[in-house]
This record gives structure tokens, sequence and C-alpha cells, in this order.
């Protein structure tokens, strides 16, 4: 397939020496520009599925694939994940410390962006996500919502050509959970990133062009 | 943002954690300063009496606990061609009262070393009379001054002259007639060493050669003792090699224990963040800048905490060169050089502390580090 970005193949993760089989040889092709949901209850591998596209984790065998070369083989995961793939977790994970505008450009400091470049990108990205007035916010200071949204700024700061995000409306309401979710998918569209969420919310599956259910490890329908 | 700012937001967020760590590292390099700092200052306070009066070598017993030497070996010092002069000295360190301890010299009344003191008050003292000259800071200490009468070690002297030397020791220093300190120390017919001058160089020969040669002599004639040149002796001294081993040891233990203070402080603070760290390699951070981070947190705590300690370090050394008891061996002078190396090492115990922690923290996987509750 021409445009594959991303693939899975036949790819299985056990832990605790094989006791514990997450993934059962799981295939999967994502092509560019798509925006693929992943849905399965709780314990079903769509996590550990998102980790290994990401490259936060490595198979127990089989191979990720990013434009047709294993990540384990022609990959710094590091780099990839810094530079090819952003990340939006359900617990948004954003560091106490830091300023919204500060958080945004974590993920920058793996660049060769200077000092002053990191911090107008990361305005860009806050006012693109609708936080032009909480820039200098704590993590305490935001409404989960806002949160979220500092977290997928966040997800953006270099310019990956995909995006995962797991659970990301998990810890929000209704309200919240449309706007998060129109918000990635007009984020998706105009950038033309592959976007991949795993959630259980039926909703949020109609949002993307394909969803796949995921089952004890094994991809049951596409 | 810079990456140094967030290393410093990690520490304030445990604003008392870091506050007793710095605390920590403080005390350490607080004994650093003030400890080896002083022992230091004491050494070139040595070199410097050594110097000013004018002694090329000074002849001891080869034995470090026996440091005594017969006085009759004088006699035969003189007797050797490169020697010009040769005086016996004793020096002791004496409680002159319960709150003043001083360096007291024994000199015989003719000593060439009495041409380098000048006299602020009265005159110098004459034979073997109980009569007793002081420093300028000691004489202050004491509230004597030329005409006065004190006590030394239960036997009165009369103070005869008041003195500025070439060194703060002699200025916090007491001088006796040599009979007299021998009497009050017990040490009939012995001495601590001779001081020795030496002929002055024929032209063109360096003065390097001439001693070598003239310590060769003396040693040859005298078996048994050693001739040492003014810089060695400072820093043989055995009260500065005291001084100096006691500080260093003082000082390594209370740096040992700064930087426990700072390894404990960063396993805890990478314990706790665990599931921060895992979010920065799961944004791309590599393994080494996560490491950065910890180590740069670690030095931080040690450069501060070094700054604090060289500040109270020089504040206890203002001290001890106030108190009566102390202020005739303690200058409170602190050369740059010391505060440089004092937060050089201050940083490097830092740094050494965070290693662990700071691999350990890079070591992580993002996907447990993630999921650590």
């Amino acid at each position: 397939m021409s445009d594959c970005l991303l693939e899975a193949r036949n790819v299985t993760k056990h832990y605790e020496e094989g006791r514990i089989q997450a993934l059962r040889g799981v295939d999967l092709v994502v092509s560019a520009g798509e925006f693929v949901a992943i849905r399965g209850p709780s314990g079903s591998g769509k996590s550990t599925l998102l980790h290994l596209l990401g490259g936060l984790d490595q198979p127990s065998s089989g191979e990720i694939l990013f434009r047709g070369h294993s990540l384990a083989n022609s990959f710094d995961l590091d780099a990839y994940r810094s530079r090819r793939v952003g990340f939006i977790f359900q617990a948004f994970h954003l560091l106490p410390t830091l300023r919204a505008l500060e958080n945004v450009q974590v993920p920058m400091f793996e660049t060769k962006l200077s000092l002053r470049e990191r911090g107008e990108k990361a305005a860009v990205l806050l006012r693109e996500v609708g936080l032009e007035q909480r820039f200098h916010q704590y993590p305490n200071q935001l409404s989960a919502g806002e949160r979220q949204r500092v977290a997928i700024a966040r997800s953006l700061a270099n310019d990956p050509e995909i995006l995962l995000a797991d659970e990301p409306t998990g810890n929000l309401d209704s309200e919240n959970s449309t706007k998060i979710m129109a918000m990635l998918a007009g984020i998706q569209a105009r950038r033309k990133m592959v976007l991949v969420v795993v959630t259980h919310e039926a909703a949020i599956a109609q949002l993307a062009q394909r969803t796949i259910q995921i089952r004890d490890g094994r991809i049951c329908s596409h | 943002m810079s990456f140094f700012r967030i290393a410093l937001k990690n520490l304030l967020r445990r604003r008392l954690r870091t506050a007793l760590t710095l605390c920590g590292v403080a005390v350490g390099i607080a004994a650093f300063v003030a400890l080896v700092g002083f022992s230091r200052s004491f050494e070139q306070e040595w070199l410097k009496l050594y110097e000013s009066s004018g002694t090329d070598l000074a002849v001891v017993q080869r034995t470090f606990l026996n440091t005594t030497v017969d006085e009759g070996v004088g006699e035969k010092l003189r007797s050797i061609p490169a020697v010009a002069d040769a005086e016996p000295m004793i020096v002791n360190l004496m409680d002159l009262t319960p709150e003043v301890n001083a360096l007291v010299y024994g000199w015989p009344e003719g000593s060439f070393e009495m041409d380098t003191l000048t006299l602020l008050q009265g005159r110098r003292f004459r034979g073997d009379q109980p009569e007793v000259m002081l420093g300028e800071v000691l004489a202050e200490n004491l509230g004597k001054k030329a005409g006065d009468v004190m006590d030394i070690q239960g036997s009165a002297f009369q103070v005869v002259g008041v003195f500025r030397g070439g060194s703060a020791l002699e200025a916090g220093a007491a001088i006796l007639p040599l009979r007299q300190l021998q009497k009050l120390s017990d040490l009939g017919g012995k001495v601590t060493a001779f001081n020795v001058r030496l002929r002055k160089a024929s032209d063109g020969e360096p003065d390097e050669q001439r001693i070598q040669q003239a310590r060769t002599a003396i040693e040859a004639a005298l078996p048994g003792l050693k001739a040492v040149p003014a810089s060695v002796r400072a820093h043989n001294n055995q009260l500065v090699v005291l001084a100096r081993s006691t500080a260093w040891g003082t000082s390594l233990i209370a740096l040992f224990i700064g930087a426990l203070g700072i390894a404990n402080t960063m396993a805890m603070s990478v314990f706790e963040r665990t599931k921060e760290i895992g979010v920065l390699r799961a944004l791309g951070w590599k393994r080494s800048r996560v490491m950065k981070l910890i180590l740069i947190e670690a030095a931080v705590l040690g450069l501060v905490g070094g700054c604090l300690g060289v500040a109270g370090g020089w504040l206890a050394l203002r001290i001890l060169a106030a108190l009566p008891a102390t202020a005739s061996f303690v200058t409170s002078s602190i050369p740059g050089r010391h505060c440089v190396e004092a937060l050089g090492i201050a940083v490097v115990v830092g740094l050494l502390a965070g290693f662990l922690p700071a691999y350990r923290g890079a070591q992580l996987s993002p996907v447990e580090a993630l999921r650590y509750e």
C-alpha cells in the first residue's frame, strides 16, 4: 500500500514471562492522514497496541513499521517519539510545576529551536487550542478540559505526523468530551495527520474514518 | 523557558526538603571553608614567620614524635662553614589565662630573630630574667602593656615589651627567654629546633644550590637531625600537620553527610516523579536529557549549599578570630581561591551524590513509569 504510514505486522506482546498475553498476532495498517479509533473492553490490549505504535514499548514478536521501516531496526525510538509522534493521555500528564506555556515547550527541548522560538511556537499552539488567555496558568489553575487542550497543544509541539490519544476524554464531562474530540478531528483534518484514538465510547469512535475492535489481544473487526 | 528553569522549579516544589538539604551541604562546606581555610592560613602564617625571621634552615629531629634537639648541638652547627649563625628556640602552645591560648617562643637574648620585630612599647628582655615580650594582638587580648606583671604557668613574669612581627602568629604570641621556657616546659638542655642562617651566596651561586649543599653538610655532621627549608618546615610543622589533618578529617565527614543529604533528596525526588519521568520519555526526551535534568538539580543543590557554606565558614572564622581563646592563631581572611575551591567541591559533591538517582531515573522504561502509581 503506497500511502501506508504506520503498520503493525503480526505483533504479539506478553508480560511476566508469557503469563499475560496482551496482544496475540495483531496486524494493522494505518494510512497517511487517516483517523482510526480503537475500541475494546478494559484489558483487551488497545492501550498496549497504542504504546507499541508510538514506540513507547517494543513488541515481544512481530514488528511495527513506520513508512515501511521497522521501528526496532531503523529508528532511534526517542527521536521517533519526539519528532514523529504526539501523545495525548487520559490523565493529561502535564508537569505541575510548569505553566501552560512552559508545558507545551517540554517536547521542544529535543529540537534545535531557540529559547525564543520555543516560546513563540508554544504561544501559537495554545492559541490554536483556544487558550490564549491561559498562557501563564499552572495545571491546577485550569479546568479538566483546559488541561487536555494544553496536552493537545503539547502533543503538536514538534509537528508530528501521528497523533496517538489514549482515552483522551476519559476524565472529561460529556460537553468537554465533545469539544475535545471535535478539536482533535479538526486538527487531524487541517494538518492531514494520522490520528489513532483509543476509546470506550461509541460516539467518539463514530467520528473516526475507521474503527477497529480489539478483544483478548486480537483484532476482531475493522 | 530554559532547561535550567525546569530543574529550578523541581527543586522549589518541596521547599522544606530543599532547604534542609541545602543546610546539610552548607554545614559541610562551612566546615571545609573554616577548618581547611584555617589550617591553610595557619601554614601561611608559619611560612611568613620563618621567612621574615631570615631563617634559611631549621634543624630538627628526624623522627616525628621526638621533637626536641639537644642544645649542645649548637656549637657543632656553628662550626660548619656554610652556617653563619644558629640560634636555639622552643615553641609551645600554652594557656596563658583560662580563656587565652597562645604560641609561646623561647629565644636566647641575642637571637637574630629579634631583629625582625618592631617594638611598639618597652624593650627586649635581658638575660634569663622572668621577663616576657607580647605580640600586639596578645597584649590587647590579655589587657597587658609594658611594665605590667602576668602569671605564666604559676610563675610571675614582667611584661617588658609589646612588639609587631612579620606574621599573625607573632602578633598573637609571647616570647620568653629560652631558659625560662625550658624551665616551664621541663625541657632542661633541650630545644625544639635550631634556626640557621647561612652565609651569603658567592657571586653567581644559585640560592637553591647553596641551601642544598648546606643541608647535606649539616645532616652529614649531625646524624639523626635534619635541616629543612622554611617552606617545608611550614608544611611539616607539627601544629600545622595536626590542624590540617583535623580540618580535612572533620570536613570530609561533614561533606559526606552533606552528600548523603543530596543523594537522599534526589532519590526521593526521582521516586516521587516516576510518572513525570515516564511522560518526559514518552514525549521523546532522551535518557541523557532526563539524567542531565536530575544532575542539574543536584548540582544546583551543591552550588547554593556551597555559597551558603562559604558565607557560614567566613562567619565562623570571623568569630574565631575575635574570640580571645583563638584570636592568637586564627586569621579571618579567606583567599578567593579557597572559596572557588569550596564551591567546586560543593558542585562535585552534588553531582556525585546525584549520579545514582539520575542514572536510575534515566533508566526508567516510559511505559512502566507511566503505569506507576
